[in-house]
């Protein structure tokens, strides 16, 4: 009775034992599967069309063998992919390997960690302006060249380090990776680039009201302040723009939150109306300020004294230039002039004035302010630049990082535009009375101008990546909306000239492959193994003459018949 | 202290595969009497059979999905050479299961000696994964130890089962 009850409940708890060794082996088998290659996150050279012409690159899956620069010369390129520090760079040979139109699988530039927004913090860079100024070429050659083969671009770290040195001992070796030889493999499994549906430019405006007395009868005169805040750069996805716009947007919102303490008493409120504007579209020819300034109403566009645009205000020592397109003999830009070197001077820097006339046949709009004075409304453009840039240009591109931009400088720009407008709206031109002084209670704060700027400088914003109801867009709205009386937001679509394509960062993932002799090598050692064994087994337990009988069997069983 | 929760939860399941391998093999020793095999052989036929199926669940989810990918590593080698230790493990686990249940009347010397042996084998997984985990072994080294425990433990279970099959007074 009880042997019988025994196996039976011993077989209940094996059958229910069973699926718990099952999970387990899907856990073991789980485990194994996650175990992989090196990988490394890339972000990929931007693609665009330009009036129907390619640029950028045009491919973004990748699958090929790795090469350092020191590859012996005269071999095939065409299924490699190049892997270059930017320590290593010479840009002549890249310019040469591009304008030749010479194949190549693809190319990796490794950037220096320093300049990583996620992980490269607020470390100072060794040679600034050499960086500066060699990716600053880079992303000039790449952006305006046409290239047939995938080019991302990665952050240093010790993995891709070791990665790298690896293949340069191959490569100096004379042995380039290729099927037989074995090496390092890049991968990147994604799918082809499809354009950008319909790209939209969100722009961003908030209204403060000025004081209105029961006399006034006609509307009360505005002035504007516009920075655009959308970047365009070589990687997109990295494209931060911290001084090209960044500094513009973050000195905006802090004009926005001195004057909306002076306007939220009504006995400091000024005669006019503030209008502050954040626009997209910024690096293709001012495309959202002009719809913006479209959309106005015709009397609110004639009420509005002058605009003042603020454009890369983040990395001057003492100087500061204001471009016009209106001759400077106009009574307005003179005024506008005078106000600002007044305060100038009392803080101790210069400014310049530039000006530069509108060519209306010509399509290209190379400031904010000229969109303004398109539709005959008196603007200028305060920026750090001299000179005019051209097209996709100084719109934030890879050197563009925290690092390249001072706090101080930033602060210095807002006080000047801030006292110079107070000192026009309530009526103290030339009197030294200073408003914005530091230690009140209306002093700039460099805290909150450095903690915008952090976050700026760790959130691309190239807009046609940027959806309708982007996050970071929604909190630029709602920290304006915290200042002014009234936001209000307007989608527009990114036609004209410009097409962008999608895939813009991926994950490579490296693999070392050997070679094919190594494989069929391995092959012939565990099949000699298995045989050995095999033949073992057989003699220790029937004897050898079993064993070669194996192989005689036919012959023997011809003789038994016989 | 989460880790080591964890840790010993891993154990305990370990120690659990152990013991089903134990009831197991106790199990098609003793209650699969549905053909007259001779002792010699009965045990063989259970040791390989279960050391097939151990291989096949254990191994084969692995092998098909990792061995595929591009990149080489020596594990699923290793993997195979700890298969065959395995393989030689059970075999010599289910002599010595067949010794302990199927046959009545052994020398009292050796009793001793056949439990301690089937209880070393038994909890084999648990000391290899104390070796890899709590010694921090690489994976050769474990499987060279796994190889060379099992040479061993075969060749004493062939010479306790080679004892008890003398005819002794």
């Amino acid at each position: 009775m009880a042997n019988s009850k025994k196996p039976g409940g011993l077989r209940e708890m094996l059958e229910s034992m069973y699926s718990v060794i099952a999970l387990l082996f899907i856990l073991v088998a789980c485990v194994e599967l996650c175990d992989a290659a090196a990988a490394v996150d890339v972000y990929r050279l931007i693609q665009y069309d330009m009036s129907g012409s390619p640029f950028g690159s045009r491919f973004a899956a990748l699958n090929h063998h790795a090469a350092s620069l020191h590859f012996p010369p005269g071999v095939d390129l065409s299924r490699t992919v190049l892997i270059i520090p930017l320590r290593e760079l010479n840009i002549t040979f890249v310019r040469e390997y591009i304008n030749q139109k010479n194949p190549l699988g693809g190319l990796l530039v490794l950037l220096p960690e320093v300049l990583s927004f996620k992980t490269g913090g607020n470390k100072q860079v060794h040679e600034k302006e050499k960086m500066k100024n060699l990716l600053a070429e880079l992303e000039r050659l790449l952006v305006h060249s046409n290239i047939p083969y995938p080019v991302y671009f990665a952050f240093e770290n010790d993995e891709i380090d070791t990665v790298l040195a690896d293949i340069k001992k191959n490569d100096l070796m004379g042995q380039p990776a290729t099927a037989t030889t074995g090496g390092y493999k890049f991968v990147i499994p994604t799918a082809e680039p499809k354009k950008v549906a319909s790209p939209t430019m969100t722009n961003i405006q908030g209204w403060l009201s000025g004081l209105k007395t029961d006399g006034d009868a006609n509307q009360l005169p505005t002035i504007a302040i516009v920075a655009s805040y959308d970047t365009f750069g070589a990687a997109p996805a990295l494209s931060v723009g911290s001084d090209s716009n960044g500094s513009g947007i973050v000195a905006l919102l802090e004009i926005a939150r001195l004057f909306s303490l002076l306007y939220s008493n009504p006995k400091t409120r000024g005669r006019y109306n503030l209008l502050f504007g954040l626009t997209s579209g910024g690096p293709y020819n001012y495309n959202g300020t002009q719809k913006w300034l479209r959309s106005f109403d015709q009397r609110l566009r004639e009420s509005i004294d002058y605009a003042i645009c603020l454009n890369s205000i983040g990395s001057w020592d003492n100087e500061l230039w204001i471009h016009v397109s209106k001759p400077p003999e106009n009574a307005y830009i003179k005024q506008i002039f005078e106000g600002l070197s007044n305060v100038a001077e009392e803080l101790d820097l210069k400014v310049g004035l530039k000006h530069k006339k509108i060519n209306i046949s010509n399509p290209r709009v190379a400031w904010e302010h000229e969109q303004f004075s398109r539709l005959r409304v008196t603007a200028a453009t305060l920026s750090e630049l001299s000179v005019t840039p051209e097209l996709l240009e100084s719109t934030g591109g890879l050197f563009d990082t925290r690092q390249y931009v001072n706090e101080t400088a930033i602060v210095r720009g807002v006080k000047l535009v801030a006292e110079s407008l107070a000192r026009h709206i309530y009526g103290h031109q030339g009197k030294n009375i200073q408003i914005f002084a530091d230690e009140s209670s209306l002093a700039v704060n460099p805290a909150y101008i450095r903690s915008w700027l952090d976050v700026l400088s760790q959130t691309p914003r190239v807009a046609p990546f940027l959806s309708k109801d982007d996050p970071f867009v929604m909190a630029l709205k709602k920290e304006l909306a915290g200042h002014v009386d009234e936001v209000n937001v307007q989608h527009e679509t990114l036609e004209g000239i410009f097409t962008f394509y999608d895939s813009t960062s991926a994950r490579l993932n490296i693999y070392q492959v050997a070679s094919v002799t190594f494989d069929l090598l391995l092959l012939l050692v565990l099949g000699s193994y298995l045989i050995v064994l095999f033949s073992f087994l057989v003699i220790t337990t029937r004897g050898l003459d079993d064993l070669i009988s194996l192989f005689r069997r036919p012959p023997s069983r011809k003789l038994k018949t016989a | 202290m989460e880790k080591f929760v964890g840790y010993t939860f891993q154990e305990l399941l370990k120690a659990l595969i152990g013991f089903i391998d134990v009831a197991g093999l106790y199990l098609a020793l003793t209650q699969l009497t549905h053909r007259n095999i001779s002792q010699n052989h009965k045990f063989q036929a259970v040791g390989l059979g279960w050391a097939l199926a151990d291989s096949v669940l254990h191994r084969l989810a692995p092998l098909w999905v990792g061995a595929r990918g591009l990149e080489f590593t020596w594990d699923y080698i290793l993997q195979g050479l700890e298969a065959n230790a395995n393989l030689v493990l059970s075999i010599s686990l289910a002599a010595l299961g067949s010794l302990i249940w199927l046959r009545k009347n052994k020398p009292k010397t050796l009793i001793p000696i056949i439990y301690a042996c089937a209880g070393i084998v038994a909890t084999m997984p648990s000391i290899t994964s104390y070796l890899r985990r709590g010694l921090g072994w690489h994976f050769p080294k474990v499987v060279g130890f796994e190889l060379f425990t099992s040479l061993v433990m075969a060749f004493i279970s062939w010479q306790l089962f080679s004892a008890c099959q003398r005819p002794y007074v």
